[in-house]
């Protein structure tokens, strides 16, 4: 109640003619009341009653965070916290190596990045936790439903149905295996057809319909509350050229990155984004870093770098064998939020066939 | 879609107009500021500027289709998704062939065949659909000038005979072969930027450029400062508005490339010199 007008939600002239009139915070405007604020403003009853009630939704708003009310903060101690990372699941990506390293998969409420060099298979593995995410609990799965956002156009469907085919033939392995009563129930809603209805895909082709998109996300994952996966495929790709002015491309980078952060907790969903890489030239040799920008590194909670063992491009010949083993040999590693070009080296260093 | 004036975007008139005295006037540039800056220049409040925030992104966002529509779309017509190269070998790798709706990028040593290979997809296109062609029309962008319509019909009458048996039907397929000399980077990017009419006015059913990396080349000298950012830009440019070509028509689009060598700290590799659709523009 005690809410300074300058903070409040009003319309900037408004909140202009206010403090000039005196009045200094929201408890004195509610006391007033309409007529009298009309009178003393200059402004018609009907404007007055509507800046009245947008100033008292703020402050009860404001009311219900101070108490600890459920609303967007919450206090809690960290054991509780702990228990809720535990309790939550991972989207495995049947790469045992990658999931390893990951500890368990792709994490849900936290940004996963994934950059690399083209062909590496940065859409391939999006693609796999798109039709992962969807694999029942009692698979140990999340069975959740996902939005992949293309902005490169290398989404291939025919790409998915491969994918989706072998994992359900690997759960009806399983469930041959063990022959439990749930896991035959759950097989029959998980089908190919289903798991491609419940990959809702759209394509953006520049930085505008993708920030149209993110901010149209948060209403969609409310109509459709089973999503557990926000993949943007190609979060580069419409920055990168075309952009004379930085600090625009850096303040929308930014808000980006905001939005998906809170839909990522307040969804409780996976948001994974890949991004590509460039050259850095330094002053004795060039390397290659992930792309964006250095104030970028800090939006991802996970960042996966993968680069080809061997200097050679495998390319041609693996075009038809990424499935649940790969036959070429990746380092992956992994880097937190800040890591970039120095920092590559983890502690989880592994060269591994998976 | 991002050019799309806001009046376009149901915001009332007065709106508009109040917007268009900022020099507001498309959905690009009221999507590009700040919450803060549009309750200044709306002078509206907090939670109305994010109602007008969602009216003008429902009005530039993209339209959601679940993977299974596409999947339906695309097993209506089987026969449409490839383009066969008739080379069985190529074709079993390629699941089929050269694919509709996406860019193909076809990079060699020099005298490996890529312009005879461009050659004779042209003469494929514009076979009838029984004889596993496109039956539609070619438009051939060639920067170096090695095209030659007399190989054309050498291609169709030696490959296909029975088809080819009069010279009419040779004249009606090259007919159909639009050849565009374009030598500079400049004149290749009008050129793309303005297929689209070109495309429907023709009943273009394949775009082939020969070859992108020859005139990319010629221009920027990557030693020079500056000049990597404007070869990338320009690569970006045609790149986007080639798929944007490929997927909206569903056509196929074949590139041709050329190889160089990347002097790196591992032995010295072959690699591609351009590479459009991604950005990992490699330094000779």
């Amino acid at each position: 109640m005690q809410r300074d007008v300058g903070g409040l939600p009003l319309a900037p002239a408004l909140r202009a003619r206010l403090v000039a009139a005196g009045f200094q915070t929201a408890q004195e405007l509610l006391e007033t009341g309409p007529c009298g604020l009309s009178k003393e403003i200059g402004i018609s009853k009907e404007e007055a009653l509507e800046a009245l009630q947008v100033v008292r939704q703020a402050c009860q708003g404001h009311a219900a965070r101070t108490a600890g009310g459920p609303d967007t903060t919450r206090n809690c101690t960290a054991l509780e916290l702990l228990e809720e990372e535990q309790a939550q699941g991972f989207i495995i990506t049947f790469c045992s190596a990658l999931d390893n390293i990951l500890g368990g998969g792709v994490q849900l409420t936290k940004i996963t990045e994934i950059c690399g060099a083209p062909g590496v298979g940065k859409t391939q593995l999006c693609m796999q936790l798109a039709v992962d995410v969807q694999i029942p609990e009692c698979f140990g799965g999340v069975a959740g439903e996902a939005v992949f956002i293309d902005t490169e156009g290398s989404f291939m469907v025919d790409r998915v149905v491969d994918i989706a085919a072998a994992c359900v033939q690997h759960c009806q392995l399983i469930a041959q295996a063990q022959q439990e009563e749930d896991h035959l129930k759950a097989l029959e809603t998980f089908s190919l057809e289903s798991i491609l209805s419940h990959i809702y895909y759209f394509r953006c082709r520049d930085y505008i319909e993708l920030l149209a998109q993110v901010y149209l996300l948060p209403d969609f994952l409310s109509e459709h509350s089973k999503v557990r996966l926000v993949v943007v495929d190609g979060i580069a790709f419409p920055f990168r050229h075309d952009f004379e002015d930085l600090s625009l491309r850096t303040r929308l980078l930014n808000g980006l990155a905001q939005q998906l952060i809170i839909i990522a907790n307040d969804h409780k969903s996976a948001v994974v984004l890949t991004n590509q890489m460039t050259t850095r030239i330094g002053q004795s040799q060039s390397m290659l870093v992930p792309a964006l920008g250095e104030s970028w590194g800090h939006a991802a909670t996970v960042r996966l770098i993968l680069h080809w063992d061997n200097s050679q491009s495998l390319m041609v010949s693996e075009m038809c064998s990424f499935q649940l083993s790969l036959k070429m040999q990746k380092i992956l590693k992994r880097t937190l939020a800040n890591g970039h070009g120095e920092k590559r080296k983890s502690n989880s260093d592994s060269k591994v066939e998976c | 879609m991002a050019t799309k004036k806001l009046r376009r975007a149901r915001l009332s008139q007065e709106l508009c107009e109040r917007l268009s005295r900022h020099q507001i006037t498309t959905c690009q540039d009221f999507l590009c500021l700040s919450l803060l800056e549009l309750m200044k220049v709306t002078g509206q409040s907090y939670y109305d500027v994010q109602k007008l925030l969602c009216k003008v992104s429902r009005a530039c966002a993209p339209k959601m289709q679940t993977a299974y529509e596409m999947k339906l779309k695309k097993s209506v017509s089987p026969s449409s998704a490839f383009l066969s190269t008739t080379l069985h070998s190529l074709d079993k790798v390629l699941h089929g062939g050269v694919p509709c709706g996406s860019l193909t990028e076809i990079t060699s040593p020099p005298g490996c065949g890529k312009t005879q290979f461009c050659i004779m997809m042209s003469v494929l296109a514009t076979l009838p659909v029984s004889m596993g062609g496109l039956d539609g029309a070619v438009i051939y962008i060639d920067t170096e000038s090695a095209f030659s319509a007399e190989r054309l019909i050498e291609i169709a009458g030696n490959r296909f005979p029975a088809y080819f048996d009069s010279d009419e039907k040779l004249f009606c397929m090259t007919r159909s072969v639009h050849l565009y000399r374009d030598l500079t980077c400049g004149s290749v990017l009008k050129r793309i930027m303005s297929l689209e009419e070109e495309v429907i006015s023709k009943k273009v059913k394949l775009i082939i450029i020969d070859s992108v990396a020859s005139v990319v080349r010629k221009e920027f000298d990557t030693k020079l400062q500056g000049n990597l950012a404007e070869r990338s830009n320009f690569l970006a440019r045609g790149a986007s508005m080639l798929k944007y070509l490929a997927e909206e028509f569903s056509i196929p689009v074949i590139l041709t490339n050329q190889i160089t060598t990347s002097l790196s700290n591992s032995p010295a590799i072959q690699a591609d010199l351009v590479s459009p659709a991604d950005d990992l523009s490699l330094s000779e």
